[in-house]
């Protein structure tokens, strides 16, 4: 065959791109320039793997919403207790047993009252026991202005009323009184000094109710189960914490070691990992009580730290110790599992020839890629503590009264749960929402820092 | 294959031998006597001593107690039922049968729920079937089980009246369905994710297009090839779940006051009856490793290629 | 010649939606089959040669779809076809074998149960004994020694040259008329590999089967193809019979793919000349001709317009490439003027 000869014949299927030769210029069959050729193909952004991840985390809707669900859980428990006049341990005697939004009678006295006055401090509303004044001086602050008085007797069950508009601002009724419709209120002649060593009075302006509702002794149980989310997610962030650093070193120690050394701790693990984890827990709670106890009696009045372990009380810190115990094998065996899959990474190998030293070799590759696998753990490590926080705690063997812990509230609601189902219902739905998000938020890092999971 | 078999059961001696150990030295780490209080006699404590064996070496009591163990005796209840064998209370007074009963019942739902759930999801992947699905697992997978155990108690116990509240001896049927459903609720929608995301995993493998390529019907392809190496993964939970279903039955009983071994062993920790603490978690130790070890044999029945080392991975 | 055609592709067009866009996978090639001919598809990862052989045997899936053309096989239009009719077709007009043995066969089932299977899918009535024993005469036809013991063996206890044996035994169990093979040796030893494909060439040879070998490899496809077919980005560039293909190739980047190939035979010390530039963005794609940027005589032309497919030799050789109007210009204005 004539190499040369060559048979231009179209062949072509779509007519659309046959050219007519007359059209075509000599200039068209110039050669292109570099640039020319650059121009036809847009460069597409390389996006680095960390602002990969944040991209399609923020994509996951789900996830999003979950993050947004945790924080305003955060701010619920943490500075939730700040915005209500009430606390976790106040009992307040004449409002047992209010369902949400419910006012005891006494209330509903002082509520009617502050319609036609300006303020009222109501012995009746005040918790614990104690719910009278004694004789002495007093002073209350009112829009900067202050109206002292002194009390000659102890007044019991009374209501001191402020009227700015009235003869007399200062006036004082009785319970009874108020309650008969009676209103023998009797004047209180006030000075705007206060006498030395007057105590101050907190009139109040308005009745915050009792959003949850209060149990049996009296307690706002918006207030407990503030302060019993904030015990779970701390049980739960440190028992996480403590999981991510002995499992994290752990299983990155033997990765790197290799060898009998690996092999010796990996049989370890997996013995630690055949024992029956919530038996040992049990048993620990057991065990430990007393020696605890006896340790906190000890040292809590010299050492801030054992205070504040023996105010968690005996069951949180078994928790603690089984945690750092067991718990951490799961950790361990993933990161050595990164380790090991790191070590034989082409990069590595590539610094190792370069002659990096291990330690930057450990800091620059391996360190960045575990951080996901951590950060993913190690957040669907709380939501598992707090499942065991508070199931101790339903039973009876986690904190210990008077914290509370979600746990706790629940298990407390039991008795009367025919009656008041809500005392449940709030604490429960607290603690599914606390699991719920953060397990949402891990699924949600899961999907973003690793790529190769298909869709 | 039997010398698999044989290696798996050599671990699982083994492994009780070390919990029963961990758990003899663990009670005796509580100091002062077990046995008595400080309002003890010196004859009282004497008297123990000989009576316990408590004067001798701590190998000794470890040897006694083992070899107790082994021939049944586990020793007699010092506080709740004083006096009376330990191995009575827990199987001769019907605690144990009860736990069992309410154990097994739940752990047959979870799984005939659990699975056709997470294969009708993964199956259905993207449609109303599966997005439905999924947000009810996940919320399933979040209440805590004591939760929806005290909500079945009120929704169909209280208010609409149709179960009975107090399942004291389980007597009729009936009285069996609150607590083996709320024992079950965790595991059923553990199981549903579990299979769903293997499905979808298995789904995705090269052999999986090859059984395309060779022409074969769906649900042949779904059946026999997707869905018997997606149970690999559920078949191992099997093992957590039998801790779980014992853990979980600690809180069905004292919700619906079933006296199962459960309730007792609770009420023996809070009131620190030594020998019923140690006998019950021996016992209860024991159903899990024997659980693990029939799941590990069924998962070499069911995956030819796993030897006795777990892949490292 | 036009009778015995047993597979045509005209003007295929294959594309995937992704979220990040339409990506072009295949963008109009065509190509024809004929009995007892091997096609071979050659070209870089990315350039859609996988993916028409999908769309040929159906496996294409979401978010892949074919988007345009046709193919016809046996004068049949498979494209139409529905589910059971593909079910039917698969496996046993058309087989396919993939790239990597050690991920195709399923662990937990016996080879000689998967092999099995793929016969008795097809044919309802044949009996269990039947079945058997030609599974064992299939492995023993693809080399595979003692097959009546390895029939009851997982494919784990196969290494990865038998494993891939077993799926070519596998895919001709039912004696397909047309077998694509999707880079079957890539993932193999160089040694097992030369096995591999003896064992094919003497089974096509004996069958009279036709083949669509898909590979990046010139030197398989010397050995085993009648005719190449050369794709780029999507585009078939160049396509004709072997021997026309390697000693006179037309398009650029043919020429290209055959500089940068290491020759044992040549006998001067020359440099390997490596084809400049990084494969095609998809999603991206340049245009006017997709293989402009990286091609050393790209022209002003090339910028803006996509080169036409041109009849360039004999036996239906042909190139799509500017340079070829260029010369045929020249031609037809050399005539004019003298």
């Amino acid at each position: 065959m004539d190499i040369n000869k060559k048979n231009f014949n179209l062949f072509q299927l779509n007519t659309e791109l046959v050219p007519k030769l007359d059209e075509m210029s000599d200039s068209d069959f110039e050669p292109a320039s570099k640039d020319e050729k650059k121009s036809m193909v847009e460069m597409r952004r390389s996006v680095s793997y960390w602002a990969d991840a944040h991209r399609r985390f923020r994509a996951n809707k789900v996830s999003m919403v979950a993050l947004y669900v945790f924080i305003f859980m955060l701010l619920f428990t943490f500075v939730g207790p700040s915005l209500i006049p009430y606390n976790y341990s106040d009992q307040y005697r004449d409002e047992l047993k209010l369902g949400p939004f419910q006012y005891s009678e006494q209330e509903q006295r002082v509520r009617s009252l502050l319609k036609d006055n300006d303020a009222v401090y109501a012995t009746t509303l005040i918790p614990g026991s104690l719910t009278s004044i004694s004789a002495g001086d007093y002073y209350i602050t009112y829009k900067r202005v202050t109206y002292a008085f002194h009390i000659d007797s102890t007044l019991a069950d009374s209501v001191i009323i402020l009227n700015t508009a009235a003869q007399d601002p200062l006036t004082v009724v009785t319970d009874k009184a108020l309650k008969a419709g009676k209103s023998d209120a009797k004047a209180l002649a006030s000075t705007s000094a206060p006498a030395e060593g007057a105590v101050k009075l907190k009139a109040i302006t308005y009745v915050f109710p009792h959003v949850f509702g209060t149990d049996s002794v009296g307690r706002d149980l918006m207030a407990r189960c503030m302060y019993g989310g904030r015990v779970s997610l701390i049980v739960g962030i440190i028992a996480a914490l403590i999981v991510l650093i002995i499992g994290a070193t752990y299983g990155a120690v033997a990765g790197l070691a290799g060898g009998v050394t690996d092999f010796i701790m990996m049989r370890i693990v997996d013995i630690i990992y055949s024992v029956p984890d919530v038996l040992i827990v049990l048993l620990l709670q057991v065990i430990l009580k007393d020696p605890l106890q006896k340790w906190f009696d000890t040292f809590s009045s010299t050492n801030a730290f054992v205070r504040t372990l023996s105010d968690l009380g005996v069951g949180i810190v078994s928790i603690f110790i089984t945690f750092a115990l067991l718990y951490w094998v799961g950790m361990s065996r993933i990161i050595r599992g990164q380790v090991l899959q790191l070590k034989q990474q082409e990069y590595v190998t590539a610094a190792n020839a370069l002659g990096v030293p291990n330690r930057r070799i450990i800091k620059r590759h391996l360190l960045p890629n575990c951080v996901g696998q951590l950060v993913i753990t190690t957040c669907l490590q709380i939501p598992s503590a707090i499942f065991l926080e508070s199931f101790l705690s339903f039973l009876g063997l986690g904190v210990s009264a008077p914290m509370a812990s979600l746990g706790s509230l629940c298990s407390d609601a039991l008795d009367t749960i025919t009656i008041y189902p809500y005392r449940l219902l709030f604490p429960a739905v607290i603690l599914t929402i606390l699991v719920l998000s953060l397990n949402l938020i891990g699924d949600g890092l899961r999907d973003a820092l690793d790529p190769r999971l298909k869709k | 294959m039997l010398g698999y078999t044989l290696k798996r059961v050599v671990i699982a001696i083994l492994t009780m031998l070390l919990v029963a150990v961990i758990t003899f030295f663990l009670m005796n780490a509580v100091p002062g006597s077990p046995f008595l209080n400080e309002k003890s006699t010196p004859q009282q404590i004497a008297n123990a001593n000989a009576k316990y064996g408590l004067d001798k070496p701590k190998i000794v009591q470890l040897k006694n107690y083992l070899f107790g163990y082994f021939k049944g005796d586990m020793g007699v209840s010092l506080k709740m039922q004083k006096d009376t064998a330990v191995s009575k209370i827990i199987f001769g007074q019907g605690k144990f049968t009860l736990s069992i009963r309410v154990g097994v019942w739940s752990l047959i739902l979870a799984v005939v729920v659990g699975i056709p759930l997470g294969c009708l999801a993964a199956y259905n992947r993207g449609k109303w079937v599966d997005s439905f699905l999924r947000v009810f697992t996940t919320f399933g997978v979040a209440v805590p089980g004591f939760v929806v155990a005290a909500l079945l108690l009120i929704i169909f116990g209280v208010q609409l009246k149709w179960l009975p509240v107090l399942s004291q001896s389980l007597s009729t049927p009936s009285a069996y369905v609150m607590p083996v459903i709320a024992l079950a609720f965790y595991p059923s929608c553990y199981i549903a994710k579990l299979t769903r995301a293997s499905m979808l995993d298995a789904i995705n493998q090269d052999y999986i297009r090859t059984a395309r390529e060779k022409g074969l019907k769906t649900g042949k392809i779904i059946f026999k090839h997707a869905l018997r190496n997606s149970l690999i993964p559920v078949v191992t939970y099997l093992g957590p779940l039998t801790a779980g279903t014992i853990t979980g039955g600690f809180v069905v009983e004292t919700t619906f006051g079933i006296p199962g071994l459960g309730k007792y062993f609770i009420s023996s920790i809070l009131a620190r009856d030594y020998p019923i603490i140690m006998g019950t978690t021996i016992v209860l130790a024991a159903l899990i490793i024997i659980m693990n070890l029939v799941v590990d044999v069924v998962y070499k029945v069911i995956d030819p290629r796993i030897s006795l080392m777990k892949a490292e991975d | 010649m036009e009778e015995n055609k047993l597979l045509e592709i005209k003007d295929l067009k294959v594309s995937f939606f992704t979220p990040a866009g339409e990506v072009k996978a295949v963008d109009g090639i065509s190509y024809s089959l004929h009995e007892n001919e091997v096609m071979g598809i050659v070209g870089e990862s990315g350039s859609g040669k996988s993916v028409e052989a999908y769309s040929i045997i159906g496996l294409l899936q979401d978010p892949g779809r074919v988007v345009g053309g046709s193919i016809t096989f046996d004068g049949e239009n498979v494209l139409s076809y529905d589910k059971d009719q593909m079910r039917q077709f698969r496996g046993n007009k058309v087989s396919m074998i993939f790239q990597n043995p050690m991920t195709c066969l399923n662990p937990v089932y016996t080879i000689g149960n998967q092999l099995e299977e793929a016969l008795t899918c097809h044919n309802k009535e044949i009996s269990h004994k039947e079945a058997r024993d030609r599974a064992i005469e299939m492995l023993t036809l693809v080399g595979i020694s003692n097959a009546e013991k390895r029939i009851t063996q997982y494919p784990h206890e196969f290494s990865g040259g038998m494993r891939q044996r077993a799926m070519i035994a596998m895919a001709l169990i039912c004696s397909p008329k047309l077998l694509i093979a999707d880079e079957p040796t890539t993932a193999l030893d160089v040694t097992i590999q030369a096995q591999i494909l003896e064992l094919m060439k003497s089974i096509q040879k004996k069958t009279g089967m036709s083949i669509v070998f898909i590979t990046h490899n010139l030197g398989v496809v010397a050995e085993m193809c009648d005719r190449v077919s050369v794709m780029y980005a999507g585009h078939i560039v160049e396509q004709g019979d072997v021997n026309d293909i390697f000693y006179h190739p037309q398009h650029p980047y043919t020429k290209g793919l055959l500089r940068s190939m290491p020759r044992v035979d040549e006998l001067k010390h020359e440099r390997l000349i490596p084809i400049d530039g990084t494969p095609v963005d998809l999603l991206n794609p340049p245009k006017g001709c997709s293989f402009g940027p990286r091609c050393s005589s790209c022209m002003k032309v090339c910028l803006g317009k996509r080169p036409p497919m041109m009849n360039v030799g004999e036996n239906g050789h042909t190139s799509a490439c500017w340079l070829h109007v260029q010369e045929m210009k020249k031609e037809e204005e050399a005539k004019d003027n003298g």
